[in-house]
């Protein structure tokens, strides 16, 4: 039997690591091997142990901790794997999976990520022969063309039209890019991709190195990644060993060598001519387009930048066709998109799914609705580019002119969920707060006017705002929008407008009433406590420490409004629910 | 002077620079490699490193203040990276950096007076299943409410004065 | 292939040369597209988003520092997306720019005295021109210096260090230095226009105007009721504070330009209002507000009971009022303190002054109410008169209400109520009432008055109801103000005048500027300095005549002072391209304040002051030094809103590796860098 955990950062996180100790110790003499795999994206299960015989998976053991080694191991010695069914994925969960379509992702946490066999076990490299062994330039490209493949990084503009772009435009050297630099908060399809599958997106890289004629490529991967830096390195280096990465690929004229560049903690560098600034090795602050890329990129020659999820789809595309492809999605959004599905989410994780699925069927098919029994309120889509879509757009096609209308973009993938008890106001802030501290200080409507969005808004949710702030927003909003350098200022906007547009009723309740519906901002909270629930126990009025709360041993007690300072520690230690916010 | 500028043993960029030599590196890169070695990037490194890669000490010092990577001062023993990504934020980050900052007295960007502790705001750990988490030094902590997050710094602290 | 190719901006019709951005194409053609951040000999960099232009088929707005001209474009650089973008663009720059194009002082002073350039003027010596600048606004400086209560000073930003400059006597001192050696500087006058202006009224409103109007060319004719010019200066401010000598020599100078000048010469007695309209092509109505207001209480016609003015106008007279042994002035204003001293100074044994609040609401000047304790003068606050006491006709003495202050208002003041019941009782020998002035209309009843009496002004032209007729001063709109007020009014009122003898319009418009909100702790870097006082007669020596009580500066003082001010006004102003758009598109600068971005202590290059609050990132001066200089010694650092331009990080001697090649201050599209 083959024990396989999956050592993603967030299994690690969850503490596969010290799970995979202790099956080591525990199976220590037995014919049982252990192995790793990526990220299978079941984030809200992890740790994730699959018990394989070859290649057929026994069972698939989920929230494993290192104290279940003991009783893993003597399954697996017993021949028994029914008694380790109490720690057995539930029928319930494995809903997750089965209703995704995995292309980008398909290997991922099935596959060792640390090992080139598996990969190529797995049938990896067979894209990048076949278009070795006759295919031109061109007819990748229009294989592309075909399969209707946009940039999945954001922005949805046609793959190979970019790649065509590159390819034509004169020059003897060209430079091959991948956007690694997943900064959107929330996002990380990119960083679970290079993780479990590095192979995958140096193949397609190589495809497309080949389709524009670079014999350079980069891989621009940002800092905080160090496990997808150390798995990426090892699988070039074993590539490059197998004279799949190189010079001679494969023995014919094609070279590309493929290097990665690590970025240094700035989110504006996921914007193309930014990254190619801060691939020179300059401050990442975005160059006026045009040019554009495709005839002055890196070091002014042109070049091409995808970012990952794009690349992880070129090599299925080119073994399956184009047309496999473009036969999922809809009319314009071809093919399938993954989607880090977090918030208050009862299972969240990676996801794929073909483009044209609802935002309901994403949340409440395979994420299995919001958590703790609470009204779902919002998703958010596109990170601090993107937009916050409500209730009654539950129904809206993921496809990037329907998620475009609503205000909200596809983005690179991030999909928040929120809850009753969260407050839209405060979640603008809390964009622009990011987008605040990440804006590069170039350009003045980015640099100043984002700062001023962030102190309206944060004197809204401090009970601070005043008639007329929202349409100063608005105004503030459309200047930014219009007047930015980079797509980064352009969008910064989107937070707010769609905040304001789906729920200005908030808005108007911090500023006129100067209350949070959510009860989220803490300026704008009361602490009470429900008299019918308390038991009076005394914790709270322990805990608390201004001394507000008062009420005598098992009788109701009562939080004095003027000296509570919101901390929220009575809530936190009451155990009957007994604390609410107003 | 600047406080920042000590005698760093500048022998130790030797490596660095002729691996630039060879591979072509750009400037983030040795800064990078420097901030390894020295934990942060000193001053006369900084200048060291303007003289060996031909950039003006000025641009030099424009990437090493761009970047959230570098630092120009040392850190603590302890450096706290508290994320507030979107879905740590939807989950209580805000009361995380609030027990964190009271429980050691600074704020973010600072470093504790006995240099134990320095915290970071980050924008995203990727472990938003586990949110809200902060990860200090290489080990990761999830699923934080305010009461775990001090418990687990005045465990570090009393590791600390044995 | 062409080289050129055709297309259209702003419904012309061009041909660019191909490779040509869209600005440079425009500006060939004579449509200039504004920018912040471009440079001819620098490639473009995109920052300031002010050369947005609209294309036709394009939904995004296009930057014509960089986007090439294409065949068929056509472009509008005036539409309204790019219009608002650019109007965007400077509110937020303006909201975080922390610069004062004009110094607070001169903001402040209703005339707007260039108070920053003559007080640099007198720190280097140059007293000329110090009284030239100074006469570009105040026809009188030695005599203004005096008395102005300065609302310049007020202003001061020296305050956030230690105290203001003590600008008010500098200019006095400046134009004693050169009246004391014989020198007068006049301006120059213009050929004669054959136009005459009648002036009814030669206070500083009248003087002031004559001033302005004669350099015009004008025949001016200054009516004036008293035996001498110079209204109020003269007959309502005492000698010890303003000798008649010196602002007889400044009177003597504007005469001397050609003014004539009529003294006992009443409105209504010695000539009518219509007979000066006839005589004169425009005529200002400047006759002031000499008639002292009445407090309506008891006993107020009793005799031994003054008006404020009427006291003091008697007392500069020569005439010696009849104010016995004990007095009491009833006010806590200016004229009060005139008043209360000059009694003193008539030899009064008991001066008292009944105010009905206490001395944190006194309108008078601090100083003023100090030099009056040091004199004598008794001070009883939270006291009102009840009833002024007489018998057989006569002062006796004043019933006094106690007053107390009550709760404060809205805007945060608290009035006096009176403390039922409680009253005191002073014995006096004569009591002056100091309690505000008001016009006397007599004479006027063609114009049309305001509610209070005045004579009704408009605020901008001062025209009055009648064409030709202006009015300026106290006997106008709000009533008595400060001279310096009444000069300010004048000034502008001479403009309009002149403008309407020229048969011209002034266009309305307010130029759009900036001003720097600020707070102590911006201040901290600066050394203090403490304000030289102005040397004194000892009280006890001073209290017994009228010589003025101030010794004047010393040269060496008056520089030194001089010195102490911060040159808040900006260097830039007039050049600033900055302030240039920000005007032309009707800038609010207020309407995105929010934190200004951190800056840090002027840092001295060699030769370059470069102050990071006027900053607005452009770049030019770090690409001018790295580019055209080839010195990369600027950079910037840090990120976002925070990033600051800054010289390389280490302080080494900066000077050993700057060219002194001044290219970056050249660049500067604002103030933010300074060539020294």
């Amino acid at each position: 039997m083959r024990i396989v955990i999956g050592e993603g950062s967030c299994g690690i996180a969850a503490g596969a690591g010290k799970v995979h100790t202790a099956l080591t110790e525990a199976l220590r003499g037995t014919d049982a091997s252990i192995g790793i795999a990526g990220c299978i994206g079941m984030c809200f299960l992890e740790p994730v142990v699959d018990i394989y015989d070859g290649k057929t998976l026994l069972k698939r053991l989920v929230k494993v901790s290192a104290d279940d080694a003991g009783a893993i191991a003597k399954a697996v010695k017993n021949n028994d794997l029914s008694a380790v069914s109490y720690l057995e994925i539930s029928e319930e969960d494995s809903v997750f999976l089965k209703k995704q379509t995995r292309i980008a992702l398909r290997r991922c946490g099935l596959i060792d990520p640390e090992s080139i066999d598996s990969y190529l076990e797995d049938g990896g490299y067979n894209a990048l022969k076949k278009v070795l062994s006759g295919m031109s330039p061109e007819d990748v490209i229009e294989e592309i063309k075909t399969s209707g493949l946009a940039g999945r990084g954001g922005a949805g503009f046609p793959t190979w039209f970019k790649w065509n772009a590159a390819r034509k435009s004169e020059g003897e050297e060209k430079y091959l890019i991948c956007n690694a630099d997943e900064g959107d908060p929330g996002a990380f399809m990119d960083r679970a991709v290079i993780e479990s599958d590095p192979h995958a997106l140096i193949e397609g890289m190589l495809i497309a190195a080949y389709a524009i004629g670079a014999s350079k490529a980069f891989v621009y991967v940002r800092a905080e990644y160090p496990l997808a830096i150390i798995r990426l390195q090892k699988a070039i280096n074993e590539a490059t060993e197998r004279g799949l990465l190189g010079d001679s690929i494969l023995g014919t004229d094609f070279t590309c060598r493929l290097k990665i560049k690590a970025g240094a903690g700035a989110f504006v560098c996921g914007e193309e001519t930014a990254l190619i600034e801060s691939l020179e090795g300059k401050r990442g602050m975005p160059r006026l387009k045009p040019p554009f890329p495709a005839e002055k990129g890196y070091e002014n020659k042109p070049s091409n930048i995808n970012n990952v999820e794009t690349f992880a789809n070129v090599s299925w595309i080119i073994e399956n066709g184009g047309e496999a492809f473009s036969a999922m999605g809809t009319e314009n959004s071809k093919g399938t998109k993954v989607f880090a599905l977090t918030g208050k989410i009862k299972r969240g994780g990676l996801v794929e799914i073909p483009m044209g699925l609802t935002l309901r069927e994403v949340i409440y098919d395979i994420g299995g609705g919001i958590r703790d029994n609470k009204e779902f309120k919002a998703v958010q889509l596109g990170g601090p580019s993107g937009g916050c879509i409500p209730k009654e757009l539950l129904d809206t096609v993921i496809d990037y002119k329907a998620l475009s209308a609503t205000g909200a973009i596809m983005g690179s993938g991030g999909m928040v969920v929120m809850d009753e008890g969260t407050c839209m106001v405060n979640m603008a802030r809390f964009f622009l707060d990011f987008t605040t501290k990440e804006s590069c200080g170039k350009c003045v409507h980015c640099r100043i006017g984002t700062k001023r969005m962030f102190e309206s808004l944060t004197r809204i949710t401090e009970g601070n705002g005043k008639e007329g702030d929202i349409e100063l927003l608005t105004e503030l909003c459309e200047g930014i929008r219009s007047g930015a350098l980079c797509g980064l200022g352009q969008t910064a906007p989107n937070p707010v407008l769609t905040t304001i547009k789906y729920f200005r009723n908030e808005y108007e309740a911090h500023i006129k009433e100067k209350k949070c519906p959510a009860g989220e901002c803490a300026a704008l909270r009361q602490f009470v406590i429900d008299p019918e629930k308390c038991k009076g126990c005394t914790l709270c009025s322990k805990k608390c420490p201004v001394g507000a709360i008062s009420g005598s041993v098992k009788e109701a007690h009562i939080i004095d409004t003027s000296k509570c300072i919101k901390c929220g520690q009575c809530k936190e230690v009451c155990r009957f629910g007994a604390v609410e916010i107003r | 002077m600047c406080e920042n500028c000590c005698n760093s043993d500048l022998t130790l960029m030797a490596d660095v620079f002729s691996d630039m030599q060879k591979n072509g590196d750009n400037l983030i890169t040795v800064l990078q490699k420097a901030q390894d070695i020295y934990g942060y990037l000193p001053t006369d490194v900084l200048y060291e490193i303007a003289a060996k890669t031909g950039n003006s000490p000025a641009k030099v010092m424009g990437v090493a203040t761009f970047y959230t990577q570098f630092r120009l001062k040392k850190v603590g023993k302890y450096l706290i990276l508290l994320c507030k990504g979107t879905a740590c934020h939807v989950n209580g980050a805000d009361s995380i950096e609030k027990a964190i900052c009271e429980e050691l007295g600074i704020s973010d960007g600072d470093t504790t007076d006995d240099g134990l502790f320095s915290l970071k705001t980050v924008a995203c750990l990727g472990c938003c299943s586990l949110s809200p988490v902060m990860m200090i030094n290489e080990e990761t902590y999830g699923s934080l409410t305010p009461s775990k997050t001090v418990e687990i710094l005045r465990e570090i602290k009393g590791r600390e004065a044995k | 292939m062409s080289d050129t190719v055709k297309l259209i901006i702003d419904k012309k019709e061009i041909t660019a040369e191909k490779g040509d951005t869209i600005l440079l194409a425009a500006k060939k053609n004579g449509i200039e597209i504004p920018n912040l951040c471009y440079l001819k000999e620098m490639s473009p960099y995109g920052a300031c988003g002010m050369c947005v232009v609209e294309a036709e088929g394009s939904p995004k707005l296009l930057r014509a520092c960089s986007q090439k001209v294409s065949e068929g474009m056509v472009i509008n650089t005036m539409g309204e997306r790019a219009l608002k973008a650019r109007k965007i663009a400077l509110e937020l720059i303006m909201g975080d720019h922390k610069g004062d194009c004009i110094g607070p002082c001169s903001l402040n002073c209703p005339a707007h005295t260039d108070c920053q350039k003559y007080v640099k003027e007198i720190a280097d010596g140059d007293y000329k021109s110090a009284v030239k600048t100074i006469k570009e606004v105040i026809s009188l400086p030695a005599s203004i210096g005096r008395v102005c209560p300065h609302p310049c000073e007020t202003a001061c930003r020296r305050q956030h260090v230690e105290e203001p400059v003590s600008i008010a006597y500098l200019k006095a001192f400046a134009a004693d230095e050169v009246l004391k050696n014989g020198e007068h500087i006049l301006p120059e006058v213009k050929a004669p226009s054959e136009k005459s202006v009648g002036i009814i009224g030669g206070g500083p409103a009248g003087l002031s105007a004559a001033f302005r109007l004669i350099q015009q060319g004008h025949a001016v004719t200054v009516y004036d009721k008293m035996p001498k010019m110079g209204g109020m200066l003269r007959y309502g401010i005492p000698e010890y504070r303003l000798p008649k000598k010196v602002l007889d020599t400044e009177i003597a100078e504007i005469e001397s330009l050609g003014v004539k000048m009529i003294n006992n010469c009443t409105i209504g007695k010695d000539i009518t209002f219509e007979e000066i309209k006839e005589k004169h092509d425009a005529v200002l109505v400047a006759n002031g507000a000499w008639k002292s207001s009445s407090i309506r209480c008891e006993g107020e016609s009793l005799e031994g009971v003054f008006g404020g003015i009427d006291f003091l106008r008697a007392a500069a007279l020569g005439e010696k009022p009849a104010i016995g042994r004990k007095t009491a002035i009833v006010g806590g204003g200016n004229t009060a303190m005139d008043a209360c001293r000059t009694a003193v100074r008539l030899g009064a044994e008991e001066v008292s002054i009944i105010y009905r609040r206490t001395r944190d609401e006194m309108p008078a000047e601090d100083i003023e109410i100090e030099e009056a304790m040091e004199e004598g003068v008794i001070f009883r606050f939270l006291t009102n008169p009840a009833e002024i006491l007489g018998c057989d006709g006569r002062v006796t003495g004043v019933k006094l209400q106690v007053m107390t202050l009550g709760e404060p208002d809205e805007r945060g003041r608290r009035s006096p109520v009176p403390v039922e019941g409680e009253f005191i009782t002073l014995e006096l020998d004569s009591i002056i009432i100091a309690a505000g002035q008001k016009n006397d209309p007599a004479g006027f009843e063609m114009l049309e008055t305001t509610k209070r009496g005045t004579i009704l002004a408009d605020e901008r032209t001062f025209a009055t109801s009648i064409p030709g007729v202006f009015a300026a001063g106290d006997t106008t709109n709000d009533g008595a103000s400060i001279a310096i007020k009444a000069i300010a009014e004048a000034n502008e009122a001479a403009k309009f005048i002149d403008a309407y003898l020229d048969g011209i319009e002034i266009p309305h418009k307010k130029p759009v500027i900036s001003e720097r909100e600020v707070t102590d702790d911006m201040f901290t870097e600066y050394e203090k300095h403490p304000r030289i006082k102005m040397p004194q007669r000892a009280p006890e020596d001073r209290r017994n005549d009228f010589t003025e009580i101030n010794l004047g500066f010393t040269e060496e003082n008056a520089r030194e002072e001089a010195t102490r001010c911060l040159s808040c006004g900006c260097h830039d102003y007039g050049h600033c391209k900055l302030i240039k758009y920000a005007d032309e598109y009707c800038t609010d600068c207020k309407k995105l304040k929010g934190e200004y971005h951190k800056s840090f202590k002027e840092e001295k290059l060699e030769v370059i002051l470069r102050d990071q609050g006027k900053c607005i990132l452009c770049g030019l001066c770090v690409r001018a030094c790295e580019d055209i200089a080839k010195q990369g010694i600027l950079g910037l650092v840090g990120r976002g809103f925070d990033t600051v331009i800054k010289p390389e990080f280490r302080n080494i001697d900066i000077k050993s590796i700057c060219a002194d090649c001044k290219k970056c201050a050249d660049v500067c599209p604002t103030g933010a860098l300074k060539i020294l």
